[in-house]
């Protein structure tokens, strides 16, 4: 090494270095620390007890841990299924310049960017039993129900409302990432192929279809990485749903406080989202 | 030529565009319409309020006049004494005067500006730092560096809230105010700090190094270099992730509720929102308006950077 | 001002060595051209002069200063990208005078040479435009004229003329040209062109695979060149190269013999007996002459009656093509010769333009 490039590597390391110590400070070393916590019995206050392996046994033996389970589960498919068609439906909507579309994509991405907390009420709004319009649309206007539901306050149900907000919510991240590759597909593939005899499905399955395959893979990974850890979202809008996020919030939070069940639930959940993650590393990150 | 439209497919696509921007926008017309609504009108599925009413949003920022309570003549003889120390008196009639109804709303607002922007603007400086480390210097560990912060911005807060709030109590910080202020903070700069790092990065590699040698052989040094050319190159972006951190930090929840939730004179305004809508003085218009404006600050800021984001600079400094 | 060493030079990258070793002397005041083709480290060479990059061994001088560990902005070095690398957010004017502000050059001074470099690069109408929207010309220009307004004691150029289209190339190779010949600053040119090197350098660098194969004036280059590398990369037809065989008194070319004592450019080692010795030998296509336009002198050697397979008209030449000892051989003519596909003709050549090569090493004999 030559003492430039030397000079340059310290440089770089003199930058980099405020963000290696705050994130390994507040980040690394809180995951580690999490796996320590999850092997002993720790209250609020910062006592612990070892109980070895006892939070792990607990939380095996708990019906409600494998209930959450469920409902991630049910969560994560509904979530990335709908995010994933709804902006590819988007995107393939909206890929032609036409006037407006300036507005249009403000629009659609205001979801996005909206906080969680303002828009739950919104939706929590229109899904009320007394005021909201869903109900009047169902019960008054297409009299598909005989009676008023409060569609939220039933966590089967909410599920259902808690998955469509995510779909509102996240869907636009979905278009925008999808749309990008959409429209760096080069016009003389679809010309070639309409010269070659395809009409527009044929181009869309022949043409469209395998350059996108890598973004959309992008699309569903994320979305399940992000998804796993989801809380605010489902928290803010229908407490009742427990996806695993809101379960350990409320091991580690509310009522019979346990943070010890809490950390070792986290330290499972960071072993599947490590999977994702490993996944997206290996096959999709470009940077 | 294809995408040739007919008059069918040109119907057909605009009734596809109104359906999709009405369904981005409901929730954001309900709120705004309930937040305009007098109680009598909430029933109405109309989204135009019957009769306009104002006072959910003079209330919260503060344009009514703030009630007198009549104050028990028992009390006012206390308050009379002039052997009791002022400071005394004062905490005595406060107790009388503030207004159990009262959500302050610009204090949270305060608040949540204090500790978005705040972490928002040491995120940037440090993002700038790292990102442009990573994407331009060449050392060793720089891969495993850029590898760590991805994951590290894929690992999500609930994973972090207990050994974090385990940690802040070791060391004794979540049991004082100002101690779980501090940790809230740190907090924001860690969780906005990888994306603002990430997104810079790939921003930074867009930049022609080039233009950063063709600096050096003008005689600039490294850094100025850096403050002299990829930072003016770099605006809009630095705006951008500006922007998206002090976004994030503005909507986050989880934390606030760890750390503050027995501090009410910091709670953000997510966490007093919350706490609005559990507690009894809960009505739809006020918690409306209040998400109103929340939410303004948010759509100003996104309008804004997505406009910001349309002039991609760099290209013409290096060949058509 | 100053002169330039670079003292055995290596690059590595890695495992993959891209300067293998490279030792050469450029005077105070010359311009001298590296060229190769891609991948023969010409680029890295000019970078690790500016300081871009760092030499894995060997020692840059320029001056009478050692630069190994001199940053580069402290080398007095000015460079024209092959990119031109303007600072977009930054308008002509301030792209031009940028090294200058940051010296602190007097206000008055530096007006003055604006003005001077910017009528000489006909640069006045453009000075308050942003790069943007100026034309590929346009930028390279004032790439150039961000470099020459300073008193750099060194002009680095990589491949500045590559983005233009081919009559602005011509255009702005004669203002280097011109520039040069004003200025009279120590120059190191880097271009894949083997015309700008022609044209441009008092010395000609050809570099092939990490080490220089010939280093000269442009003319014993193309005169004079040390292997068929050279000789095949410089001119333009390329040279074509033949297998022969060598006899004592002639050099048997298909059927075709030349005397061996009129190979004026070839050095015969005595010593060794040659009587069957395969060779290849190389003869440049702008030596071959139609016999009816040109009048014979003692070295020359007529190859009779060749069968033209194809002609290809240049405008005011032509290349045409034809077989000799099983390969196939180009020729330029002038537009003089009215030849057609088909046809058979008499090609005259000077027999001491004629260069022999070694089979094996490829080197001149």
């Amino acid at each position: 090494m030559s003492p430039l490039e030397r000079a340059e590597a310290n440089f770089a390391w003199k930058l980099v270095l405020p963000t290696i110590a705050v994130l390994s400070l507040l980040i690394l070393y809180p995951l580690l620390y999490n796996i320590y916590l999850s092997f002993f019995d720790v209250q609020l206050n910062g006592d612990k007890a070892f109980v070895g392996l006892g939070n792990y046994t607990k939380l095996l033996a708990n019906p409600d841990y494998y209930s959450a389970i469920g409902t991630t589960a049910l969560y994560l498919l509904g979530t990335v299924v709908g995010t994933t068609l709804l902006g590819l439906a988007m995107a393939l909507l909206l890929k032609d310049p036409f006037p407006g579309r300036g507005l249009v994509n403000a629009a659609i991405m205001l979801p996005y960017v909206a906080p969680v907390i303002s828009v739950v009420f919104g939706w929590q709004f229109l899904f009320d039993p007394i005021s909201g319009v869903f109900n009047y649309l169902m019960v008054d206007v297409l009299h598909i129900w005989t009676e008023r539901v409060n569609l939220i306050g039933d966590p089967d149900s909410a599920l259902g409302v808690v998955i469509l907000f995510d779909i509102w919510k996240h869907a636009p991240i979905a278009y925008m990432l999808i749309l990008s590759k959409l429209v760096s597909i080069p016009r003389d593939q679809y010309e070639a192929a309409s010269i070659d005899g395809y009409g527009p499905v044929g181009r869309f399955f022949h043409v469209t279809l395998p350059e996108l395959h890598f973004v959309l893979a992008t699309v569903i990974l994320l979305r399940l990485i992000w998804n796993l850890n989801r809380f605010e979202d489902v928290y803010l809008l229908a407490p009742n749903v427990q996806t695993l996020p809101i379960f350990t919030y409320y091991q580690a939070f509310t009522g019979v406080i346990d943070q010890g069940l809490a950390a070792a639930t986290s330290v499972i959940q960071l072993g599947v989202l490590c999977v994702f993650i490993w996944f997206y590393i290996k096959k999709v990150m470009k940077w | 030529m294809l995408g040739k439209r007919t008059i069918k497919g040109r119907i057909g696509f605009a009734f596809a565009v109104v359906m999709l921007v009405c369904f981005s926008l409901l929730p954001f017309a309900q709120i705004l319409s309930t937040s305009l609504k007098h109680q009598f009108d909430w029933g109405n599925p109309s989204l135009i309020p019957q009769a306009l009413n104002l006072n959910a949003y003079k209330e919260l920022l503060g344009l009514t006049e703030v009630k007198k309570v009549e104050i028990p003549v028992a009390i006012q003889k206390i308050l009379d004494n002039p052997k009791l120390p002022q400071d005394k008196k004062d905490a005595i009639a406060a107790k009388y005067v503030a207004n159990d109804n009262l959500f302050p709303f610009g204090k949270y607002m305060l608040n949540s500006i204090m500790f978005s922007v705040g972490a928002a603007f040491i995120s940037l400086i440090f993002a700038v730092m790292g990102a442009y480390a990573i994407s331009r210097l060449r050392f060793k560990g720089q891969v495993v560096i850029q590898r760590s912060v991805l994951f590290v911005y894929m690992v999500g807060g609930v994973l972090l809230m207990v050994p974090l709030y385990q940690m802040a109590m070791n060391i004794g910080l979540a049991s004082t105010m100002w101690g779980s202020v501090v940790c809230l903070f740190l907090i924001y700069i860690v969780q906005t700090l990888p994306v603002g790092m990430y997104m810079l990065g790939n921003y930074f590699r867009g930049i022609p190094f080039a233009l950063e040698e063709a600096a050096m052989m003008d005689g600039c040094s490294r850094t100025e270099a850096i403050i002299k050319v990829v930072l003016p190159l770099s605006l809009p972006m630095l705006a951008t992730v500006f922007i998206y951190c002090f976004i994030i930090g503005w909507n986050e929840y989880l934390f606030a509720s760890v750390f503050l939730k027995q501090y009410p004179e910091f709670h953000t305004l997510p966490l007093a929102l919350q706490e609005l809508f559990v507690s009894k003085n809960a009505i739809w218009d006020r918690i409306m308006a209040a998400s109103m404006l929340t939410l303004a600050p948010i759509v100003v800021c996104f309008l804004f950077a997505s406009r910001f984001m349309k002039g991609g600079k760099t290209d013409g400094g290096v060949k058509g | 001002m100053a002169s330039i060493s670079l003292k055995n030079i290596v690059k590595n990258y890695g495992k993959t060595s891209v300067v293998k070793n490279i030792d050469l002397e450029i005077e105070d005041g010359e311009f001298v051209v590296l060229v190769g083709p891609s991948g023969c480290g010409k680029s890295t060479t000019l970078r690790m002069i500016a300081g871009l990059e760092q030499a894995s061994s060997g020692d840059i001088v320029i001056g009478d200063k050692v630069m190994n560990d001199i940053e580069p902005q402290h080398r007095n070095i000015a460079m024209v990208f092959q990119n031109y690398a303007l600072y977009p957010h930054k308008s002509v004017r301030e792209n031009i005078v940028f090294a200058l502000r940051r010296l602190k050059v007097d206000e008055q001074e530096l007006q003055r040479r604006l003005v001077e470099i910017s009528e000489m690069l006909q640069l006045e109408e453009l000075l308050d435009r942003k790069p943007a929207d100026l034309s590929g010309g346009q930028r390279q220009r004032v790439a150039m004229g961000r470099a020459i307004i300073r008193d750099a004691d060194v002009f680095l150029f990589d491949e500045p003329l590559s983005n233009l289209d081919a009559k602005l190339r011509g255009h702005m190779r004669t203002e280097i040209g011109k520039i040069h010949n004003k200025f009279g600053r120590t120059s190191v040119y880097v271009t894949h062109d083997q015309i700008e090197a022609m044209t441009l350098a008092d010395k000609v660098v050809v570099l092939h695979d990490g080490y220089i194969a010939q280093a000269g004036t442009p003319m014993e280059i193309y005169l004079d060149p040390v292997n068929i590398f050279v000789a095949q990369f410089i001119g333009s037809p390329s040279m074509n190269i033949v297998d022969a065989t060598l006899h004592n008194d002639y050099l048997q070319l298909g059927e075709h013999k030349l005397p061996r004592n009129k190979l004026s450019a070839v050095s015969f080692d005595d010593e060794i007996p040659s009587e069957g010795q395969p060779v290849k030998v190389g003869i440049r296509p702008d030596f071959f002459n139609d016999k009816k336009y040109f009048t014979q002198s003692d070295s020359s050697f007529i190859f009779e009656a060749m069968t033209i397979e194809l002609v290809e008209p240049m405008g005011f030449d032509k290349e045409v093509l034809f077989n000799l000892a099983g390969a196939s051989i180009k020729a330029r003519l002038d537009l003089r010769s009215d030849v057609k596909r088909g046809e058979k003709l008499d090609l005259l050549i000077d027999l001491s333009r004629v260069l022999l090569f070694d089979t094996n090493s490829e080197l001149r004999l």
